[in-house]
């Protein structure tokens, strides 16, 4: 712990409480798209549910699962892979992983509240939708399990995790007057590091971590079988959709943490606090997932153009050369792309953090496409009744609403590096005191 | 006392989630009128059992052990 007590005004590491040029474009930026969701939201609320591009399926030749469903699965996912590397590093003592492990539980905080509020906005009755679920949620269902260890379990315990994880840093940082030093001291709640102390801690998180992995499991299977198990709906009804959740949720949060972890280090000034080692472990962790991935695709393509019946052949037709084949193929190129690019990295170990970025993205907007091909054409093209082929493409008050909520999550992690240090303070910093 | 309330807090959380799933899957109810939880907010039991059992681990670190105070 530090000993320097200062009664001055301090710089606080990892430049918290600082607010830069930067930091203050990139939240009015953030700001503006959420006030461009809150207007399409509103919009969406007066006028109904047409404002979006939604329609029946089949009567209405739609689909009543769009873009906001897509983003929820999107979200979830995202959420899915932070808590399970901030878990792993905890079970298995990744001592090269830990600078992440926070970067990963923040992440999948904001997400998991993301994923929630995609939920909420794709509810014709938003507050009935809310108050009968916890009223009539049926067990048997998978959305049982989506909403009750999802949003619930899932996000109470993240929320468990970041803060205990954080009590040592906030108690360091409660040393030294700031004008967030109330907010540390509340947050360390009485930490002061002793022997004791780091014993329970090390005990909570690890008997948390073990308990969260197979819940977080459970909860993305259980999104999986939201679809999976719909045994008269072409395209959904299969055994690969949990599997294939989890491991696309993986590949999504991984690249996010990425792009998210170089941001921190260019905002922290300090190349050597997230050291080419994390970058290194993450790209092969995501490399092996987008192997699996692409494994999983390559095995679903080949049982869709083998001996296919009527309605699957009219949906891979539409998957593969009709309406949404670019986004097929797209989603396949920016998943193979950085694959090659991440493998030839392993192989000549020699990481490009810039590289490394780039897959990040380019893996999450793949992941994007290919949860809306989940989503969408099964509705479109995948009706097993006589009716025609139908056609979904979402509004701007859907696209808005999708902004905003990503804007809303930029807030979130922009307010939170600003009053809290992302990354683990070492010993070897030091709070000091402002010139 | 800190370890039994956090224990009590697990048993607790569990009960509840058992009770919560209990009461919103009526299981061998044959008809949709009969299929609806056996009492209401069933659901809402359960997950606060979740967060329940949870939060143990918060009263696991924060709570003082009598012999600090």
């Amino acid at each position: 712990m530090a000993t320097q007590i200062d009664t001055h005004p301090t710089a606080l590491p990892q430049q918290v409480g600082q607010l830069t040029t930067g930091w203050k474009l990139a939240m009015g930026a953030s700001f503006l798209l959420l006030v461009v969701g809150i207007v399409a939201f509103i919009r969406e609320l007066s006028t109904g549910m047409i404002a979006t591009g939604m329609r029946n399926v089949g009567t209405m030749g739609g689909a009543s699962w769009g873009l906001y469903i897509t983003m929820v699965v999107y979200f979830i996912g995202v959420s899915f892979a932070g808590i399970t590397i901030a878990a792993l590093v905890r079970i298995f003592n990744l001592r090269q992983l830990r600078p992440i492990a926070r970067i990963a539980e923040l992440l999948t905080v904001v997400f998991l509240l993301m994923g929630s509020l995609a939920i909420i906005v794709d509810l014709g009755q938003p507050v009935r939708g809310v108050i009968n679920l916890f009223r009539y949620a049926r067990p048997q269902s998978p959305f049982f399990g989506t909403f009750s260890l999802v949003i619930a379990g899932y996000l109470a315990a993240s929320l468990i995790y970041l803060y205990l994880g954080g009590r040592r840093d906030a108690a360091k940082m409660a040393e030294y007057p700031s004008r967030l030093q109330r907010f540390h001291r509340w947050w360390a709640a009485g930490y002061s590091d002793t022997p004791e102390e780091q014993a329970r801690h090390r005990k909570t998180s690890f008997w948390l971590a073990v308990t969260i992995i197979p819940l977080l499991v459970i909860a993305t299977s259980t999104l999986g079988f939201v679809f999976g198990l719909q045994v008269g709906r072409p395209g959904w009804y299969g055994t690969l959709q949990a599997p294939a959740f989890v491991t696309l949720a993986g590949v999504s949060g991984t690249g996010l943490i990425i792009v998210l972890a170089v941001i921190v280090r260019r905002m922290v000034h300090d190349k050597t606090a997230l050291g080419i080692d994390v970058f290194a472990w993450l790209g092969k962790f995501l490399l092996a997932l987008v192997i699996v991935y692409l494994y999983f695709m390559t095995v679903e393509l080949l049982t869709l153009l083998y001996s296919t019946p009527e309605v699957e052949k009219q949906l891979s037709d539409a998957l593969l050369f009709g309406q949404y084949a670019w986004i097929y193929w797209g989603s396949v190129a920016l998943l193979a792309i950085p694959a090659i690019g991440l493998m030839w990295q392993a192989l000549t170990r020699r990481w490009n953090v810039g590289w490394l970025v780039a897959a990040g993205i380019a893996v999450n907007l793949a992941a994007i496409g290919k949860r809306f091909l989940i989503v969408v054409p099964s509705q479109t093209h995948g009706t097993l009744l006589p009716y025609e082929v139908g056609s979904y493409s979402p509004s701007w008050v859907e696209y808005g609403v999708v902004l905003g909520l990503f804007g809303l999550g930029a807030l979130m992690i922009g307010a939170f590096v600003k009053a809290f240090p992302p990354l683990p303070l070492g010993d070897r910093e030091e709070v000091t005191a402002d010139a | 006392m800190r370890r039994n309330v956090t224990a009590a807090m697990i048993a607790g959380g569990i009960v509840l989630m058992l009770v919560g799933y209990l009461g919103a899957a009526p299981w061998g109810a044959d008809t949709v009128a009969n299929s609806d939880p056996r009492f209401s907010f069933a659901p809402a039991v359960f997950v606060i059992g979740v967060i329940v059992a949870l939060s143990a681990a918060l009263v696991y670190e924060l709570m003082p052990d009598r012999r600090n105070k």
